[in-house]
């Protein structure tokens, strides 16, 4: 099959796969109890009239497949609507938000490959105690969830040492850095911990093979035998895991911002759930959809790149 | 406030790279943020004072820093409804009337209000008065202000308070008259909150639809509001031109910081200098911190078990006077309010009462129900009753130590005596919409609610039951109840008023469609920089900010 061909395949199963989501997302709110119109009147002072008024600014009263049209339409015009709660709109709110996220999630990235990789294969090549001393703290690693993981930095760098921040995100680029730090290191050591595992793994079983035992004995050295065939090859699976560990860092950077108070689009997301605000959620929701499978697109298309064994078209089973 | 639950943990081996990848990584997904943990300790039972004020400030500071447990939405004064907006709001907008500290009613941007007949209320402004973008107060601004809250297109939170206006008109350059369609007691106390609030009409014009999310609230507060970093924090600036005493530091700024131990730790190291709505579970950590006072003040809130079916085993009210008479509530106040709480038999707070007269207030707290447990009556009740064995359920939610703990408390005391109490956990999203959702109340028997006034008045709460009220999950009816309600809401006279208040509180208390449980206070932590701030729940409407300064 042809890149080009195989590409615009992808591309239209994406464009599917969101429509299909935007569905099931539309539809999730409804679904669960509560109407954003009580409550955004808290509950003391729903006059009737009041209630009204906003069921037909929002549109709430409209039949379900009107409403869900009327919403697609908007978003295919770039409009995500207003926000009920914040009566303000959600592409603005998104605008504020964005960056601290992409900034926590890009800087736990670039911990998890750096330090997930040369992890794995310092675990994989030395052996002996180094090895033990990483499958240690990965065990460790692997048993924080982030929220321990946020606590435990919290406790001992920012309220005992004062070294960081405890939360917020702070103005100006360098500022943001050195408050997210800490957020990103408890978004990214479980994930540290998983990759370390899956390289160190993928190297010893690559190191097994025969060919890594002939190209060994015919003298060429070790260090280029690790790195042509033995790295290369744990590169693969590592870029299979790419989409996940991007996946997982979007999902937990709800949680992670929660606890360090950064106001992202994690802790949007949370709060507008709880205020049942619909447009707010929706568009979230939708972007971290597309955000996932626009990950997984790079991966299947960059994945022949990096191994020349991987085959373009439905993905072949790995054994 | 949202916690969400923990989620299970489990492990897997991996030595093999490809299909364990997928599976780790689907782990992953689940088990690396599994949700955040609880902050542990619970005090116990350390006494607490309650306090009106803090010691008042030596002098100016520059700036100081308040933790917030969440970011305003809006602050359009219509919207303001909630704890966030209405702790910063009060300090860049004025209303009407005023709120004190001692939680009295006192002139506010009206330097008189006048009632010349039950339907009439007559506003005189005080003159001289200036908006933050420098125009002067006017009657028309009144005008302007108050009929936002009166457009239904407008959705007000206030709306409620403003059902028996007809008009608001301007009667003179500085002076403002409200007719009414029935004479309304309230009223003119509910112009005192946000209800009551005066912003420049040109800049709420100019605003539009952006009003109260971006660029100035033009009000006339101490304060005016500066950047506002969504998602991250506010800033207050002085209002240099301000009318009345000028705020004491030039710059307040407001942090969202919405995981609690993440707002404690703020104030434990200093990066937040203060703050109000305090986690009950974590008074004993500041005050053993070193880092500043935990000051406690009347909060004119009660902690209540609310009942929303009476279809089921509580529709006998014997049942719910014995599951009343079950609880143990002394032993929640220990647990679930850090020990700084007060068991209560009355759905209405003492300070509430603060103006009525020795006699009504005798009248509404004599023979209550009692608060120390008397299990051989709750059981004979239960027997009288025939509910041995029958099922009621309690919602409950990770969504606060006082609700879970509550809930708990709640199962204790009803399988004490014979009910089968099952406890159904709840999203703390979904917990959220027990309150507005009568879907969401489906299959649920009762559940834990905090109820605070917004003015100084029982009314405010016992309201509540009157047939068709928003918040009458039990959907009770009594045509008796329903009169009274009117009556003190049509009579003008406190000491009057406070008697038929006293009434409804009795029916209210005997009928016990919610049991009340424990009083509870405002908490404020101030660290060693600081002081000046109220400690009762005026914070709410009462420029606060303008009097926090140096504490040395």
């Amino acid at each position: 099959m042809s890149f080009l061909r195989f590409a615009a395949r992808r591309l239209a199963e994406m464009a599917a796969t969101l429509f299909g989501a935007s569905f099931v997302i539309f539809g999730a709110m409804y679904l669960a109890p509560g109407n954003p119109a009580s409550f955004l009147l808290s509950g003391r002072s729903a006059s009737p009239e009041a209630l009204k008024a906003i069921n037909a600014q929002y549109h709430l009263d409209d039949p379900f497949v009107l409403q869900y049209l009327r919403w697609t339409g908007q978003i295919l015009h770039g409009d995500f609507g207003r926000s009920i709660t914040y009566r303000t709109d959600v592409s603005r709110l998104l605008a504020d938000r964005l960056p601290s996220t992409l900034l926590l999630v890009g800087m736990a990235l670039v911990l998890v490959v750096a330090l997930g990789l040369l992890l794995g294969w310092i675990g994989a090549v030395r052996g002996g105690a180094a090895d033990s001393t990483i499958l240690v703290s990965t065990t460790f690693a692997l048993g924080t969830p982030s929220f321990v993981a946020a606590v435990l930095l919290q406790g001992l760098f920012a309220v005992k040492l004062g070294w960081f921040p405890t939360g917020g995100t702070g103005d100006g680029l360098g500022q943001m850095i050195w408050h997210l730090t800490l957020p990103a290191v408890a978004l990214a050591l479980y994930l540290i911990g998983m990759l370390a595992r899956v390289t160190r793994a993928a190297m010893l079983e690559v190191l097994g093979q025969e060919h890594v035992t002939v190209a060994r004995s015919r003298g060429v050295s070790d260090h280029k035998v690790i790195r042509r065939h033995v790295f290369r090859n744990a590169l693969g699976t590592v870029l299979t895991t790419g989409g996940l560990i991007v996946s997982t860092l979007l999902v937990c950077t709800v949680l992670v911002e929660s606890a360090f108070s950064v106001g992202g689009i994690g802790q949007l997301l949370e709060l507008s759930t709880t205020t049942k605000d619909f447009p707010t959620v929706q568009a979230i929701s939708l972007i971290m959809v597309g955000l996932f499978m626009t990950v997984n697109l790079v991966v299947d298309l960059l994945h022949p790149l990096v191994d020349p064994r991987v085959t373009l078209g439905p993905r072949r089973s790995a054994a | 406030m949202a916690d969400p639950q923990h989620g299970s943990r489990s492990r897997s081996s991996h030595r093999r790279p490809a299909l364990p990848v997928a599976a780790l990584a689907a782990l992953a997904l689940v088990a690396a943020c599994a949700g955040p943990p609880k902050s542990g300790d619970t005090g116990g039972g350390s006494s607490y004072q309650l306090s009106q004020d803090t010691p008042a400030a030596k002098g100016d500071v520059d700036s100081f820093t308040w933790a917030l447990y969440a970011e305003p939405p809006t602050l359009d004064y219509i919207a303001a409804f909630d704890y966030p907006q209405n702790t910063i709001l009060s300090n860049v907008c004025e209303s009407l009337m005023r709120w004190t500290p001692q939680l009295t009613l006192a002139p506010g941007l009206a330097e008189k209000a006048s009632n010349p007949d039950p339907t009439t209320w007559v506003y005189d402004l005080r003159p001289g008065v200036h908006f933050h973008d420098g125009s002067v107060l006017t009657a028309d601004d009144v005008v302007y202000s108050l009929g936002r809250q009166l457009n239904p297109d407008n959705a007000a939170a206030w709306a409620q308070q403003f059902q028996n206006v007809s008009t608001v008109t301007r009667t003179g350059p500085l002076q403002v008259t409200v007719k009414l369609v029935q004479p309304d007691s309230q009223f003119n106390q509910y112009m005192a909150t946000a209800a009551g609030v005066v912003a420049a009409k040109a800049g709420i014009e100019a605003a539009g639809k952006d009003y109260g999310t971006t660029g100035s609230l033009d009000c006339t507060g101490p304060f005016e509001l500066g950047a506002w970093n969504k998602g991250q924090s506010l800033e207050l600036r002085r209002f240099d031109s301000y009318w009345g005493t000028k705020a004491k530091a030039a710059k307040a700024e407001f942090r969202f910081l919405t995981d609690p131990s993440a707002r404690v730790n703020a104030m434990i190291t200093g990066e937040a200098d203060g703050g109000y709505l305090i986690p009950t579970e974590s008074y004993e950590r500041l005050r053993s911190s070193g880092a500043g006072t935990l000051w406690f003040g009347e909060g004119l809130s009660t902690v209540n078990v609310n009942v929303t079916n009476m279809s089921g085993v509580l529709g006998d009210v014997r049942v719910r006077q014995a599951l009343s008479l079950a609880l143990d509530r002394s032993g929640f106040v220990k647990a679930g309010l850090g020990g700084a709480g007060t068991v209560t038999g009355s759905l209405t707070t003492r300070a509430a009462w603060a103006a009525a007269p020795a006699e009504s207030r005798k009248e509404a707290f004599e023979g209550l129900t009692p608060t120390t447990p008397d299990l051989a009556r709750a059981k004979a009740l239960i027997k009288e009753a025939g509910a041995a064995g029958k099922t009621v359920t309690v919602a409950t939610s990770p969504i606060g130590q006082d609700v879970s703990l509550l809930a708990t408390a709640v199962q204790a005391a009803g399988t004490g005596i014979g009910l089968d109490v099952r406890l159904k956990t709840i999203a703390p999203n979904a917990f959220t919409s027990l309150f507005t959702s009568a879907e969401a109340r489906e299959g649920i028997d009762m559940f834990p609610e905090t109820y605070y006034d917004s003015i100084t008045d029982p009314l405010d709460l016992l309201a509540n039951f009157k047939t068709g009220a928003f918040q009458n999950y039990a959907g009770f009816s009594d045509p008796a109840y329903d009169d009274l309600v009117k009556k003190a809401t049509t009579t003008a006279d406190p000491a009057q008023r406070f008697a038929i208040e006293a009434q409804l509180q009795k029916i209210a208390s005997d009928q016990l469609l919610w049991i009340p449980v424990a009083e509870w206070p405002t908490a404020v932590f101030l660290n060693k920089r600081i002081t000046g701030a109220p400690t009762t729940i005026s914070y709410m409407y009462y420029p606060w900010a303008a009097d926090v300064g140096a504490a040395r």
